[in-house]
């Protein structure tokens, strides 16, 4: 089964496998495959998680109503490294995974959780994070899942053209190699194989 | 001294005064740098700050000081060029666009136009070296950064003045310029001219044509594609591709879309979806064949590589180009490494790279612009804003632009034709008004005199407006399908006689000559305002033959203009006398007559009166009025600004063959002199020419008698005695 995981490299990837497919805002944890990371979780999560509890809630409540950016959502400044940017979500992802959520507040913790997500994904990769800054840049906070971050068009096209190009200029080499064959009567090869003639003599 | 490139190390410099923030990875940000290019020590007087955009881009904040370029201060010439980086191409670029800007700012010339080719510039002379590699730009209004490049950024405050850099290139300036252009779509033909010469002397040096697709609209271009196709010889032909086809870039409200189906071709070839939807299908089927198939990717990938540009038959292709692009004509790294593996090809034969650039590029308020702001006065730096002078009257293309629509709106026959001059030929206030009788052909005047010919074929009465300089191009089919036909095509010429800052390319010299030969056509001109509007009244009514006018660039003198600025048509062969005297008649052929006017002024305050008379035909001569003159004055003097051949020589003519030249009559005939008059300030050019009204009075006292005085009005100093 193909999965569209998001794993990052160099982590512990025990820690992570999460199923919950990109496309679709409602996540869809399987149970199955999270025993090992609700395990881990709740020895440490849930400590921390109550004494969060308490702080954040009225904070919590707040964000909720407020457009956050990406980046006060994961608490790193905007010129944050990828480095921060994974260590802000690990630490964000579990805390409000669902499974560690307080009972009360598993919708709440829930929706924090998809935007953490959304905002790793965002800022992880450099084009999609590039179009966000812009967007940042112009005033547009847009609501999450809003506007996804795919990879713009225009931008898109460019990579076509630098491909396409390319691999005209490979197609240009090969032709050129075999360009000025006896079989080729025109002016210019005529010429070049006078040339090359008159240079091979010397 | 030639300052070697690597004599002040650029990136030792910036890695001072870099603003790098914390390291992150962004592989799409091109410019890592920052150009903070402060002239002076201290930090808080950055004149120049560049802020590093979130998108990668570098923003230059544009102000009125001359602009700090550490880099490219460095380069004299392409040689210094050599050395750099790809980063500090970028920033080499940067400092161009800022330099330009700032230069253009202060004398005034073309600025968008450069602003799009700033990075193919820096890296067509990064990759090639010339003088022994030829450059061709077609027009030449871009080739400012190449100037810059080539060792005259030091005159470039002199752009477009007396005894300054042209505006164009040209040969005789500098070895850097290959080929003296200004008329466009030559930029192949000469390309290709060189190519052959090379092979033939058994050189190897490379040839580059850099031509536009605006420039791409006319027949010359693809006569020497075709040709270039079939002789085969190695040749790169750059196609700038800006979407800007007509001139000024607009339409009165707003940008005008690029005339003619070629233009679509083009947009066609950017379309990227066949390859994007083979690519994706490529990476399925990576996907599905699973982990261990590095080899079996790398084919597939190969093999899709290989069946696009195989199927890449394009327009380019079957006339013999090979294709190659789009490509972003916005980054150096991307030209460089296409420039540098097609020259290190042996056998390439004549390659077409296509590359896509925005004309004003860099420069907020030129991206801005509904004109791109092609050609400018002087302006303010931050904001574009240009510094127009106030005049008390309008230009005579506002003028003819008035009268003629006013002509066509009670005559609903009457259409207008231009070729890609919508705003030099003031044709675009006629689009406006009328739209669908209003016909931008392209670059292409030999087409606009032919379509011309068939429309008024059909009953029509078409006004072509092409400049006096550019009908050249269209000659045979003015004297094949027009006149010898006599198809009643109207002519307005525009910019007639010298132009100013613009040059001998575009200085309308010949047009007496080569329209008033033709057997069957009216030839008249203007001498003011108000008679070009009874004159474009007049073409409107001729109807059995073809007609053409005359009138110069610059704005009127402020002469009265009829109700509604309807003209009148006037007798056709008759002139007219301003002002009457005894001995001396000088008859004016145009405007010139105005300068005709002042001399005689001149010459009222050494007591002499002259008569000055306005000879407003060329074809037919008003004769009873040249009898007349003859007849009551001592020296006849004709006066025109025109080549020899022109109206002086039909009047000579006239009166050898009517035998009044056989009589005591002194006759004198003042015309552009036989050479190329150089750019500069149009009364300048007059001066040098020999036109003026001082020169006039000159002549006349040289006639009477009275040499010391003629040298007074020449040396300009008024002698008591």
């Amino acid at each position: 089964m193909p999965s569209y995981g998001l794993t990052i490299p160099g982590a512990d990837s025990r820690l992570y496998v999460t199923t919950i497919s990109t496309a679709r805002p409602a996540p869809d944890p399987k149970p199955t495959s999270l025993p090992l990371f609700s395990s881990r979780a709740t020895r440490f999560g849930s400590i921390k998680a109550k004494a969060a509890t308490m702080n954040d809630a009225a904070a919590a409540a707040a964000e909720e109503r407020k457009e956050l950016s990406f980046y006060e959502l994961l608490g790193i400044p905007e010129s944050g490294s990828i480095t921060e940017i994974k260590q802000a979500y690990k630490q964000l992802a579990r805390k409000y995974h669902p499974d560690v959520s307080p009972p009360g507040r598993v919708e709440e913790y829930t929706e924090k959780f998809i935007r953490v997500q959304e905002a790793y994904e965002t800022l992880s990769d450099s084009r999609r994070r590039a179009m966000y800054d812009q967007d940042m840049a112009r005033g547009l906070h847009l609501a999450f899942s809003a506007r996804r971050y795919q990879y713009d068009e225009g931008m898109e096209a460019k990579g076509d053209w630098k491909n396409r190009w390319q691999s005209q200029l490979s197609e240009l080499k090969r032709r050129s190699s075999y360009k000025d064959d006896r079989q080729n009567m025109s002016w210019g090869a005529r010429m070049r194989r006078q040339k090359e003639g008159l240079s091979d003599e010397v | 001294m030639a300052v070697s490139g690597t004599f002040i190390r650029p990136n030792q410099y910036f890695s001072s005064c870099v603003n790098t923030p914390s390291p992150r990875l962004n592989p799409s940000c091109r410019k890592q740098f920052c150009l903070k290019a402060s002239a002076g020590n201290s930090d808080g007087e950055d004149r120049k700050l560049t802020r590093k955009e979130k998108d990668g881009g570098c923003k230059i904040e544009y102000t009125t000081e001359k602009p700090a370029t550490p880099l490219l201060d460095t380069i004299n010439y392409p040689a210094h060029m050599k050395n750099l980086s790809t980063q500090d191409l970028e920033q080499l670029a940067a400092e161009l666009r800022m330099d330009i800007v700032h230069s253009v700012s202060q004398t005034g010339g073309h600025l968008s136009s450069s602003l799009g080719v700033v990075e193919l510039s820096v890296a067509l002379h990064h990759v090639f070296s010339t003088p022994d590699d030829k450059i061709i730009w077609d027009v030449g209004h871009q080739a400012y950064p190449h100037k810059i490049l080539t060792g005259r950024r030091s005159k470039m405050h002199t752009m477009r003045k007396t005894s300054g850099l042209a505006g164009f290139p040209k040969r005789d300036e500098s070895v850097h310029d290959a080929f003296g252009v200004g008329h466009s779509s030559t930029s192949i033909s000469a390309g290709l001219g060189m190519a052959v010469a090379r092979d033939l002397l058994g050189k190897d040096n490379s040839i580059i044509s850099v031509i536009g697709d605006g420039a791409m609209t006319a027949g010359q271009a693809y006569e020497a594609m075709n040709n270039a196709g079939y002789l085969d010889a190695n040749l790169i032909v750059i196609l700038n591709d800006n979407k800007q086809v007509s001139l000024p870039t607009a339409t009165l409200d707003g940008p005008a879309m690029p005339v003619g189906a070629l233009s679509s071709a083009l947009t066609k070839l950017q379309a990227s979806t066949q390859f994007r939807k083979l690519r994706e299908a490529a990476k399925s089927i990576t996907k599905q064949i699973g982990g261990q198939t590095h080899e079996v990717a790398a084919k597939v990938d190969e093999y899709a590589r290989g069946m696009i540009s195989a199927s890449g038959s394009t327009l380019f292709e079957e006339l013999g180009l090979y294709y190659i692009g789009p490509v972003d004509g916005h980054n150096v790294a991307d030209l460089v490494n296409i420039f540098q593996r097609v020259k290190a090809m042996p056998a390439p034969g004549p390659v077409l790279i296509h590359i896509m650039t925005e004309k004003g590029k860099g420069y907020p308020p030129a991206e801005a612009a509904a004109d791109r702001m092609h050609g400018v006065v002087k302006f303010d730096p931050p904001t574009g804003q240009q510094f127009k002078t106030k005049s008390p009257t309008l230009s005579y293309t506002q003028y003819f632009a008035e009268s003629l629509i006013k002509e066509a709106e009670t005559d609903e026959k009457i259409v207008a034709i231009h070729a890609a001059m919508g705003g030099g030929t003031g044709l675009n206030y006629f689009q406006k008004r009328f739209p669908d009788r209003c016909f931008d052909v392209g670059i292409a005047e030999q087409h606009a005199v032919t379509f011309a010919a068939g429309l008024a074929a059909e009953g029509l009465k078409p006004f072509c407006a092409i400049y006096s300089t550019f009908l050249q191009r269209g000659y045979d089919q003015v004297v094949h399908d027009v006149d010898l036909q006599k198809l009643p095509v109207r002519f307005a010429m525009d910019r007639a006689g010298l132009v100013g800052a613009d040059g001998p390319t575009h200085c309308g010299a010949f047009d007496i000559t080569y329209m008033a030969c033709l057997p069957n056509m009216v030839v008249m001109a203007p001498s003011d305002e108000a008679e070009l509007m009874h004159m474009v009244a007049t073409a409107a009514v001729i109807d059995d033959r073809p007609s053409c006018f005359r009138f110069p660039r610059g704005n009127g003198i402020g002469a009265v203009l009829p109700a509604h600025n309807k003209g009148t048509p006037i007798e056709i062969g008759k002139g007219r006398v301003l002002m009457e005297g005894s001995r001396v008649a000088i008859l004016g052929y145009g405007s010139i007559v105005q300068q005709c006017v002042g001399a005689a002024n001149m010459l009222k305050t050494r007591d002499i009166f002259v008569t000055v008379a306005d000879a407003r035909f060329c074809k037919p001569l008003d004769t009873e009025l040249i009898k007349q003159l003859a007849k009551e004055h001592e020296i006849l003097i004709t006066v025109e600004e025109g080549s020899i051949g022109g109206f002086g020589s039909h009047v000579s003519h006239y009166l050898s063959l009517s035998g009044i030249l056989d009589g005591p009559l002194k006759l004198r005939a003042m015309v552009l002199p036989d050479r190329y008059i150089d750019h500069g300030a149009p009364q300048d050019q007059l001066e040098e020419a020999g036109l003026s009204s001082r020169q006039i009075s000159a002549t006349v006292l040289s006639l009477l008698g009275r040499p010391k005085e003629a040298l007074q009005f020449i040396s300009g100093r008024e002698w008591t005695h």
